[in-house]
């Protein structure tokens, strides 16, 4: 058994520590001196830089400590990452390029022609975290005025002529929402891989979808339990269509030497967290049953970082410290290992991991953890039969 | 009479160049040690590194159904070919105009400002069908209109409502620091009335087909009129197609080999750049150029028209 290792490209700048909730990384702050990316000459003027020059660097770092790529988010004040991956594709070698995208805001053909070119510019190094979308006021910025139960009925014709016209030739659909007469990918685009699909989404909607289209289903971390009962039924559900549902977890690590080394690190964070960022979370409204799960922790009330800690090793309060999901790990090198290697005995077969400042972090998780890897899930998984 | 000029990437041409499963087959007596690594890629890096050595100012890149896309070779290159402008041309049906300006954002960030668009109505119907695409052949220009509407207004208004029978945005607009990139230079094309009234009110530069200079200068008069209506000055261009040698005879040798299309601009260097400045007196700034094959033509243009040319519109200016 292999699991599929991948790292994150912020792609709202990056903050040069966990403990900081300054983005001194990218132009999302002022400018100033000791921020990078631009940075300053003489402490005022910009040296030029701009944040993909960062970007390219996590890329480089991410792919030398062993990550196969990683995944690329998209929200309203990130940079997207239909730009990012052809921008980067020529410098990386094996990278590979997770792009994080709505089905619904791009035309089907177009969107496999854009996919088949990526895929040609990078030697089949790309693939999709596909997102159908939190609905609510965030939907209607993007221009998508439909319904939720309906998006997941979009995603699902999206994906059916997506892949039909990768088949080349001569592709009729006649949907609710996508009709094509005739269709298909010119034999050079054709003759690429189709990519891998990574789907997220947590309401029943969403499961069936993943069920038809996913290679990888893809959850935040959420409580073990809780997980290992969802990971079952998207397996079951898939099984009983004649398919093998592989499951996959993004989660955040914050992995020193000692278990203390690493609590230091959240708890600093933690007194740092100002009272806007807590409104500012506070306040999100949407549809979306994945974040109504997180919110459920109520990081935003919490008034010591230890009321967080849901159980050995999980803190449940990252999203005060950086944009993204509630809960992560915590802990030594040893420690965090080992909490994946639980992930993988309960279902997991690929992660998307990530840790601030995610350049640094990338050497230290594949050169501190990734090796560590194995002994427990053995372990486990022979105490299980 | 300041004039910009773009070479054209046509990602259709030459297909066999740099594509490993196309490329020609050398004789087993020559060793090939070639790799698949090398690919397509390669040679439009190749043809943008050309067109930055020998002075244009930007490259015009194809949108081609059977080809790579526009916008993802201009992405793919962009940071290996310094300085220069890329121009991707595609239709107003590749989806949300909300995500595609978030896109231009990020390949103007990522280089510096050197994107322009070259929004297209589409193609003929049937193909248009084959994308899933059934929008009426009246309705073109307006949607063209609604696409370009919907992503200035979110790039610079915040928030940014529009409802229209294309787009729908609601309480849009980016904010820093998205916002702060230009947004990509709009160039239009088309010949029709429809055309030119679309291009008064939106292209920042209208690019005409080659064509006589009487039907040029009454096209670029009927622009001009429709933009002074509209309180606007979209700039002219012109997408021209050449074959320059040293003289005449070799020029219009070539051409018959390679049956050039309708209105090629054939002739010695001096030719051609006589008839280029002869262009730019009649009201066109911006020159789109190509010639096959892309890359050996780029470096002639550039080494021997684009040096002629300039020196005539120094002359010219000198005499105004």
């Amino acid at each position: 058994m292999t699991i599929d290792f991948y790292w994150r490209l912020p792609t709202h700048g990056c903050h040069s520590s966990i403990r900081s909730g300054n983005y001194d990384r990218g132009d999302w702050s002022p400018l100033q001196a000791g921020n990078i990316a631009p940075g300053t000459v003489n402490g005022a003027d910009s040296d030029g830089f701009t944040y993909i020059d960062h970007l390219a660097e996590i890329a480089k770092a991410a792919e030398s400590a062993g990550f196969q790529g990683g995944l690329i988010p998209s929200f309203p004040n990130t940079d997207d990452p239909w730009v990012i991956s052809p921008l980067l594709a020529r410098e990386t070698r094996s990278f590979r390029f997770m792009i994080a995208f709505q089905p619904g805001f791009g035309n089907p053909v177009h969107t496999a022609r854009l996919s088949a070119s990526l895929q040609r510019a990078t030697g089949g190094r790309l693939l999709f975290n596909i997102i159908t979308g939190g609905g609510g006021p965030a939907q209607l910025w993007w221009g998508d005025s439909f319904s939720h139960d309906d998006r997941y009925g979009r995603t699902r014709e999206w994906l059916d002529v997506f892949r039909g016209i990768w088949g080349g030739k001569g592709f009729n659909y006649d949907g609710r929402f996508y009709r094509v007469e005739d269709a298909g990918l010119s034999p050079l685009l054709a003759a690429e891989e189709f990519p891998e699909l990574w789907f997220s989404g947590s309401s029943d909607a969403a499961l069936e979808v993943a069920a038809v289209h996913a290679d990888y289903y893809l959850s935040w971390l959420e409580p073990f339990a809780q997980l290992a009962t969802k990971f079952a039924s998207v397996k079951e559900r898939t099984a009983k269509l004649g398919g093998e549902q592989k499951c996959a977890i993004r989660v955040d690590l914050v992995a020193r030497p000692t278990e203390e080394e690493a609590w230091r690190d959240i708890k600093i964070g933690f007194e740092n967290v100002s009272e806007e960022t807590r409104q500012r979370w506070r306040g999100q409204a949407t549809d979306s049953v994945g974040a109504s799960r997180q919110a459920a922790l109520r990081p935003t009330d919490a008034r010591r970082y230890e009321d967080l800690i849901v159980a050995p090793n999980l803190w449940g309060g990252f999203n005060l410290l950086r944009g993204g999901p509630a809960l992560g790990i915590v802990g030594s090198y040893e420690q965090c290992a080992a909490k994946l290697d639980e992930l993988i005995a309960l279902g997991a077969d690929g992660f998307i991991l990530a840790g601030t400042p995610h350049l640094e972090e990338a050497y230290r998780i594949g050169e501190e953890v990734l090796p560590l890897l194995g002994r427990h899930s053995t372990a486990l998984l022979e105490a299980a039969e | 009479m300041t004039i910009r000029t773009y070479w054209q990437i046509d990602p259709a041409v030459e297909p066999h160049r740099s594509e490993p499963a196309l490329r020609l087959q050398l004789p087993g007596i020559v060793r090939d040690r070639r790799v698949p690594t090398q690919n397509r890629y390669d040679y439009y890096a190749q043809i943008g590194q050309a067109a930055v050595q020998t002075g244009f100012d930007g490259l015009f890149i194809r949108y081609r159904a059977e080809a790579d896309e526009s916008r993802i070779i201009a992405a793919a290159i962009a940071r290996e070919v310094p300085s220069v402008e890329f121009v991707a041309e595609f239709p107003a049906a590749v989806g949300s105009a909300v995500y595609a300006a978030k896109q231009a954002v990020t390949f103007q960030r990522g280089t510096g400002n050197r994107f322009g668009w070259a929004v297209t109505q589409g193609a003929d119907a049937a193909s248009r069908q084959r994308e899933g695409d059934y929008i009426e052949d009246g309705l073109l220009p307006e949607r063209v209109k609604e696409f370009l509407k919907v992503a200035r207004g979110v790039h610079g208004i915040r928030p940014f409502t529009l409802k229209g029978g294309h787009f729908e945005v609601k309480d849009g607009g980016f904010d820093a620091p998205l916002n702060r990139a230009a947004f990509p230079t709009v160039f239009l094309q088309g010949d029709s009335e429809d055309d030119l009234s679309l291009s008064a009110c939106q292209a920042d530069v209208h690019l005409f087909r080659a064509n006589e200079t009487s039907r040029l200068g009454h096209l670029i008069e009927a622009l001009d009129d429709l933009a002074k209506r509209a309180d606007r000055s979209p700039r002219f261009g012109l997408i021209q197609p050449i074959v320059a040698r040293e003289f005449t005879d070799e020029a219009e040798r070539d051409a018959k080999r390679s049956g050039v299309t309708e209105h090629t601009l054939v002739g010695s260097y001096d030719d051609v750049a006589d008839r280029l400045a002869e262009l730019a007196v009649l009201g066109v700034s911006h020159f789109v150029l190509s010639a096959s094959p892309s890359l050996e033509e780029a470096y002639r243009v550039g080494q021997y028209v684009l040096p002629r040319l300039r020196t005539r519109l120094s002359s010219l200016r000198a005499a105004a």
